[in-house]
C-alpha cells in the first residue's frame, strides 16, 4: 500500500499552512488571469515565475500548478457568462455555455462546469499517483535512443494536434530547435550563434521567448482589431446555482467520458488541455442522439469539455514528473521553475524529492476543492472585472510583463529580446504560423540534442540504433504512423472540422 | 482596345507586385550587411567597438564580388558535394580556410536569397501569405547556417558543436522551401493587414523600459512606459491613463520590491546620490 502511504505523505505536506496559502493564492491568481481575456496561461505562468523565486520549492511549484488549473477554471466562467473564452481551452465551452446563460441557466452551467472540473481533477490526481511509480520504473529502462525517439513522438503529436498546416507546424518546431541552440554548447562549451553578445552566451531564456511570443505578440495582435471588444454581458442576476436532477443525470456520462478522454490526451506528449476540450466536445456531439441540440445550450456541451480540459491539465504533469519531458508549453515553463529551484525533473525526482512530488499531487486535489468552494460565490466579482476596458488593461499587462522579465535575471537585454520576440510572434500570427510548437521545440531542443549525441556516441555513429532498439523503434513507428495519418486527406478533413466547429 | 488595355494593366499590376516582392527579398538578402552598417554608425560617435561604416561597406562589397568564383565552384560541385558532405554548411566549412566570414555570409545567405528573388519574378504567387512566410523562414534558416558555419562539425562519429545546428538548419531550409512552394501551387490567403500603431508604441514602451530601468528606477520607468504603451490604442484618454498608470506604478512599487523581495532600483539614481 505504497500508494496510500505516499498520498498520505503528500496530504501532510500540502496541508501545512504555508502550502495551503500558496495553493489558495495560486488558484485565485490563476482564476483571475483565466477570467481576463487577452492574456493566456503560458504568458501568466511566465509572468509570475519570478514571484515564486523567494518561496521554498514545494510552495513555489504548488502555486504555479494552482495558477495553471485555476486558469482553466476561470476561462470557463467568462466563456459561459460573456461568451469571451479567457483561455483557448474554454473556447468550446462558450458554444453551449453561453447559450445556457442566455436562457437564464447560467447558474447550472457554471455549477456543472465546476462539478465536472472537480470530478476530473479528483480522477486525474489519483491517476498521477497510480501511474507515477510504474512510469518512473519504465523511465529507468530508457536509454538515450529511447528518449530521443520519445521526444520525436511528442513533437509529432504536437504537430498532428496543432491546427492548420502540418508543414508549418513542423517548421515551427525546427525553428524552436534552432533557437534552443543559441548560446554555449553543453559538451564542448563552444559559443554558438551568439555573435559575441555576452547576454546570449547563456542562451535565450525561454521565459523571455514565451513572454514575447505569447504575451507581447498577443497584445499587439489584439490592438489590431481595435481595443474595444464587444462584450455582451449577461446582465441579469445569476440565480439558482444548483443544477436540476435532470441536468445532473444528463451530464454525468459526459463528465465521465470527458475525464477519460482528457486524462489520456493529457498524458500523451504534445497533447494538453486545448485539444482535450475540442476532442471531448466532438465526441459528445457524435454520441448524442440528437446532435442538433449542441450549440443551443446542451449541458453535455459544457460538462464534457470542462472535465476534459481539467483532467488533461493535471495528467500532463505525469510525463514531466516521471520522464522529465514537458508535454506542452506550460509544463515547459514548469521545468524552468524547477530548474531555478535546483530540481532536475526526471525519474529521480520521485525518489529524491517525495515531499515535492506528492505534495504537489495532493495540493491539486485541495486546489480543485478550493476552486469549487471559493469561486461560485465570487462569480459576480469576476464578471465585474471584465468591464475593465482593454485600453487600460493592455498597458498594465505590458508593464507587468516587462517587470517580470527584468526580474528573472535583472537584465535589461532580456526585456528587449522579449520585445523582439513579440514582433516575431506578431509576424508569425500574421503568416498563420502557430507559436506553441515553436516553444515546445525550443524546450525540447537541448534534451533532444544531448540524447541524440549520446545515443550516437554509444552506438559508435551507427544511426540504425534508433530502429534496432525495440522500444525506440516502436516509438518512432508510432510517430511515423501519426504523421502519415495527419497528412492523409480524409483525416485532415476531419481534423479541420474539429477546429472550424469552434469558430462557427 | 479597352479589353487589351485592361489585360495589360492587370498583367503589369501583377508584374509590379512580383517586382516589389522580389525587391523585398533582395533587401532581406542584404539585411545582415545593412544591419551591421547601421550598427557601425555608432562607432562614429564613439559608441561600441567594431568596424567603421566605410570598412563595413567595402568589406561586404568585396566579399560579394570575391565570393562569386567560389559560388560558381560550389554550383559546379553540387552533385559531388551532396554525396560527400552532410550539408552545405559543412561544405562551406570545408572551404572555410580560403573564405572570410563576410564571403561566407554572401555565399550561404545572400546569394541563395538573390536566387529566390530572381525566381519570384517568373512565377505566379497564389498564396502570398505562405510564399512570403516560407521565404522569410528560409532566410532565418540560412542565416543560422551561416552563424554556425564557424563551429566544428562531426569528428569521427561524435557530434561537434556545429553538427546539430547545421542539421536543423538544413531541415528548416527544406521545410520553409516547401512552404513557399505550396504558396505557389495552391490558392491561399493574401497578406494580412499590418497596423503600425500598436506594434510601434508597445515596442517603444518595452525599449524605454529596458533602457530606463537601471538609471531611472522602477517608479519613473513603469509610469512612463505605461503612458507610452497607452498611445498604442486610439481610444486612450489621457486623464484616465494617467490615473490608472499612477495606481499601477504604486501597486508594482509595493508588490515587487517589498512583498516579493526582488531587488530593484526604485528611484532615479541622481536623486538618491
Amino acid at each position: 500500500m505504497d500508494l496510500f502511504a505516499n498520498l498520505a505523505h503528500g496530504f501532510a505536506v500540502a496541508f501545512s499552512p504555508i502550502n495551503l496559502l500558496m495553493c489558495l493564492i495560486g488558484a485565485l491568481v490563476g482564476t483571475l488571469v483565466g477570467v481576463l481575456p487577452g492574456i493566456g496561461t503560458i504568458a501568466t505562468v511566465a509572468m509570475l515565475l519570478p514571484i515564486t523565486f523567494g518561496l521554498p520549492p514545494v510552495g513555489a511549484l504548488i502555486m504555479l500548478a494552482g495558477i495553471y488549473y485555476g486558469a482553466q477554471y476561470g476561462g470557463s466562467t467568462t466563456s459561459i457568462l460573456v461568451n469571451i473564452p479567457g483561455e483557448a481551452t474554454s473556447v468550446v465551452t462558450a458554444l453551449d455555455g453561453h447559450q445556457m446563460a442566455k436562457q437564464g441557466r447560467a447558474g447550472p452551467a457554471l455549477a456543472i462546469a465546476a462539478i465536472g472540473s472537480f470530478f476530473a481533477g479528483c480522477v486525474a490526481t489519483v491517476l498521477i499517483a497510480v501511474l507515477g511509480a510504474p512510469l518512473t520504473k519504465l523511465a529507468l529502462a530508457f536509454g538515450p535512443a529511447e528518449y530521443f525517439s520519445l521526444m520525436v513522438l511528442g513533437l509529432i503529436f504536437a504537430v498532428v494536434l496543432a491546427k492548420g498546416s502540418v508543414l508549418k507546424a513542423i517548421a515551427m518546431i525546427v525553428f524552436g530547435l534552432l533557437l534552443s541552440m543559441v548560446g554555449s554548447d553543453i559538451e564542448t562549451g563552444a559559443s554558438r550563434m551568439a555573435f559575441n553578445i555576452p547576454e546570449l552566451a547563456d542562451g535565450l531564456g525561454f521565459a523571455t521567448v514565451a513572454m514575447g511570443v505569447f504575451g507581447f505578440a498577443e497584445i499587439i495582435r489584439n490592438l489590431d482589431h481595435g481595443a474595444e471588444m464587444s462584450r455582451d454581458l449577461v446582465q441579469q442576476k445569476i440565480t439558482g446555482l444548483m443544477p436540476t436532477r435532470k441536468d445532473l443525470i444528463d451530464s454525468a456520462p459526459a463528465i465521465g467520458r470527458g475525464t477519460v478522454l482528457g486524462s489520456i490526451l493529457g498524458i500523451l506528449p504534445g497533447g494538453g488541455a486545448v485539444i482535450a476540450s475540442f476532442a471531448a466536445y466532438t465526441l459528445e456531439k457524435k454520441l448524442a442522439k440528437n446532435p442538433s441540440r449542441f450549440g443551443r445550450g446542451a449541458i453535455e456541451g459544457v460538462a464534457a469539455p470542462e472535465s476534459a480540459n481539467n483532467a488533461a491539465a493535471q495528467t500532463s504533469f505525469i510525463p514531466l514528473l516521471t520522464l522529465g519531458i514537458p508535454p506542452n508549453a506550460v509544463m515547459a515553463l514548469m521545468v524552468g521553475a524547477m530548474t531555478i529551484h535546483g530540481i532536475v525533473p526526471g525519474p529521480q525526482v520521485m525518489q529524491k524529492q517525495p515531499d515535492l512530488v506528492w505534495g504537489m499531487i495532493a495540493s491539486m486535489w485541495i486546489g480543485n476543492l478550493m476552486l469549487i468552494i471559493i469561486n461560485l460565490p465570487l462569480v459576480g466579482i469576476w464578471v465585474r472585472l471584465l468591464r475593465v476596458p482593454y485600453r487600460l488593461m493592455f498597458p498594465s499587462i505590458v508593464i507587468f510583463c516587462a517587470i517580470g522579465i527584468y526580474s528573472v535575471n535583472n537584465a535589461p537585454v532580456d526585456v528587449i529580446l522579449a520585445g523582439v520576440f513579440g514582433l516575431v510572434g506578431y509576424w508569425l500570427i500574421k503568416h498563420d504560423f502557430e507559436p506553441a510548437p515553436l516553444l515546445l521545440g525550443m524546450v525540447l531542443g537541448p534534451l533532444m540534442e544531448e540524447n541524440l549525441r549520446r545515443a550516437l556516441l554509444i552506438s559508435r555513429g551507427d544511426w540504425s540504433v534508433f530502429l534496432s532498439r525495440p522500444l525506440s523503434a516502436v516509438l518512432l513507428a508510432i510517430a511515423a504512423g501519426l504523421l502519415v495519418l495527419a497528412v492523409l486527406p480524409s483525416l485532415r478533413a476531419k481534423r479541420d472540422e474539429v477546429f472550424t466547429e469552434s469558430e462557427g | 482596345m479597352a479589353d487589351t488595355m485592361g489585360h495589360t494593366a492587370s498583367a503589369t499590376d501583377n508584374m509590379t507586385r512580383n517586382t516589389s516582392v522580389a525587391l523585398g527579398i533582395v533587401l532581406l538578402g542584404l539585411a545582415p550587411q545593412i544591419f551591421e552598417l547601421v550598427w557601425s554608425l555608432g562607432t562614429l560617435v564613439g559608441l561600441g567597438a567594431g568596424r567603421g561604416p566605410l570598412q563595413v561597406v567595402t568589406a561586404h562589397l568585396t566579399a560579394l564580388v570575391t565570393s562569386v568564383p567560389s559560388l560558381i565552384a560550389v554550383l559546379a560541385a553540387v552533385p559531388g558535394m551532396i554525396l560527400s558532405y552532410f550539408s552545405p554548411g559543412s561544405a562551406a566549412a570545408a572551404a572555410k580556410s580560403t573564405l572570410s566570414s563576410d564571403e561566407l555570409l554572401a555565399l550561404i545567405y545572400s546569394y541563395p536569397l538573390f536566387a529566390v528573388a530572381i525566381l519570384t519574378l517568373f512565377v505566379r504567387i497564389r498564396a502570398p501569405q505562405d510564399y512570403i512566410g516560407g521565404v522569410v523562414l528560409m532566410a532565418v534558416a540560412l542565416f543560422a547556417l551561416w552563424a554556425s558555419s564557424d563551429l566544428q562539425g562531426m569528428h569521427g562519429f561524435s557530434f561537434g558543436a556545429g553538427t546539430a545546428p547545421r542539421m536543423f538548419g538544413v531541415l528548416l531550409v527544406a521545410l520553409s522551401a516547401s512552404i513557399a512552394l505550396t504558396g505557389l501551387l495552391h490558392e491561399g490567403e493574401g497578406l494580412s493587414h499590418y497596423s503600425w500603431r500598436g506594434p510601434l508604441f508597445v515596442s517603444a514602451a518595452i525599449i524605454f523600459f529596458a533602457l530606463a530601468i537601471r538609471p531611472l528606477g522602477l517608479v519613473v520607468t513603469a509610469f512612463s512606459s505605461f503612458l507610452i504603451a497607452a498611445i498604442g490604442s486610439h481610444e486612450t484618454t489621457w486623464l484616465e491613463a494617467v490615473i490608472v498608470g499612477a495606481c499601477l506604478t504604486l501597486g508594482c512599487a509595493i508588490l515587487f520590491p517589498y512583498i516579493l523581495g526582488l531587488p530593484m532600483p526604485m528611484f532615479p539614481r541622481f536623486l538618491i546620490q
